[in-house]
């Protein structure tokens, strides 16, 4: 019954979500072709605008309309609503399981190529913007929520750490699709991967981002779609198991390595004995 | 007033396990329902087949969710709800065709489209503050740690590949 009633309390937010999705998906796919490729907007790129605008914490006399109460509630319901989406990612990945494992040992491996966001990111905020510890927590993983416990529990979120890692995990939020459809999309314009290996590096861990990924993908190279979804979906569904291990085990050891050689008197590291201990 | 009331209680906590099942799978129904015309709009399916399509992958979720509660160890719904979708859908199955003729009109760009617009309406006043606070710098270290996460895979991955092949 209480159920029923939060269900009634909420139309608006559903009704918001049905209309604009609608529009989105009448709009479809449209390409902007750019000098290096193209770039494909996706129904799932208009629908996040469309909502932000009317967000009433963004466009501030639309809580006349939606309460700020009311939208605070929309959040549980993303995970329940990318539930149907990943169920379908498992259904394309079942009937192509011999793909899929003969794809194995680079579906394996290309788990390590989260260690990237080390590569490029990190001399960056070290070199070029000089930031301090910060840019431990904002690198070494793409900060999706189990990559913040793990800084909240050996960092605690108010440290500089916690800063990073937070702040890169808004970023993720409000630009992570869109970051995820324009890099997708020139490299499956321009050819310099193949399309499979596409695929895999879309399985990040993060259900938009994967969509948005994968989607601009199948939208570039549309008789590829079903191995696309497969192997994106099974990668993805690999870092759920992994992810979190490469990055408490591998990414954040090394960086917090490589940033104390380059910085070894900042004045925030931890003593030298308390290193491997968390301060609590 | 907003729920999010600082940082620590921001932190976006996996307790899927502890979804109440009850009104879990009637917000389920209500996004399925939504899709509806989301499918009509992206596939040539008559409206009977989206709704036998969304049916079926909607009793996938509700699969998965019962393993998530009482599996004896833990993973992400997300993770179970993938798992089951896979094992049912192995061409070994001898429901195989039936159910994978079932789902595999249904568009999987159309599904990802209502995630996301609830996504736009539940950033949070407290996102739009560490945004502003972060300011553009991570804005561009975030677009790296997303591009070289992204290349890295791709480029071991074609190496794999290569090697395998």
């Amino acid at each position: 019954m209480k159920a029923v009633k939060a269900l009634v309390r909420l139309w608006p937010i559903h009704l918001i979500v049905l209309v604009t999705s609608i529009v989105a998906q009448l709009i479809g796919v449209r390409a902007i072709p750019i000098g290096i490729g193209t770039i494909l907007l996706l129904p799932l790129l208009f629908v996040f605008v469309f909502t932000l605008l009317l967000n009433p914490h963004i466009i501030k006399p639309i809580g006349k309309i939606v309460s700020t109460r009311r939208v605070a509630a929309a959040s549980p319901l993303i995970i329940i609503a990318i539930m149907p989406f990943i169920a379908k990612f498992g259904t394309t990945i079942g009937p192509s399981i011999e793909e899929v494992i003969q794809a194995g040992p680079a579906l394996l491996l290309q788990e390590l190529g989260n260690l990237g966001t080390i590569l490029l990111a990190f001399p960056v905020a070290i070199w070029v913007f000089r930031m301090g510890r910060e840019s431990i927590g904002a690198v070494h993983s793409i900060a999706r929520e189990p990559n913040i416990a793990i800084i909240a529990d050996r960092y605690g979120l108010r440290s500089p750490e916690g800063t990073g890692v937070m702040g890169v995990y808004v970023m993720g939020t409000l630009f992570g699709t869109f970051v995820f459809a324009i890099i997708a999309s020139l490299f499956a314009t321009t050819g310099v991967f193949s399309i499979e290996a596409l695929a895999m590096a879309c399985g990040v861990g993060s259900g938009s981002m994967m969509a948005a990924c994968s989607g601009a993908l199948a939208a570039a190279v549309p008789e590829a779609t079903d191995s696309i979804t497969a192997l994106a979906g099974a990668s993805n569904l690999l870092t759920y198991a992994t992810g979190m291990y490469v990055s408490l085990f591998i990414a954040l050891p090394l960086v917090e390595r490589m940033y104390l050689r380059i910085r070894p008197n900042d004045p925030d590291n931890p003593r030298v004995e308390t290193r491997e201990e968390p301060v609590r | 007033m907003t729920t999010n009331e600082s940082v620590e209680d921001f932190v976006p906590t996996s307790n899927d396990r502890k979804l109440p099942l009850g009104p879990t799978l009637l917000d389920l129904a209500v996004v399925t329902v939504i899709s509806i015309p989301l499918q009509l709009i992206a596939t040539d399916l008559t409206l009977g087949g989206v709704v036998a399509g969304l049916a079926a992958l909607y009793v996938l979720c509700v699969l998965g969710l019962l393993v998530t509660k009482y599996a004896p160890f833990y993973l992400p719904s997300v993770a179970w709800i993938s798992l089951v979708g896979i094992v049912l859908t192995l061409p070994y199955m001898p429901w195989f065709d039936w159910f994978n003729g079932l789902v595999s009109g249904i568009d999987f760009l159309a599904l990802a489209v209502p995630p996301l617009a609830y996504a736009g309406l539940a950033i949070s006043k407290l996102e739009i503050d560490v945004m502003r606070r972060s300011g553009w710098k991570i804005l561009i270290v975030a677009i790296l740690v997303f591009t070289g996460t992204y290349v890295g895979s791709a480029a071991i991955a074609e190496f794999m590949l290569w090697v395998t092949s």
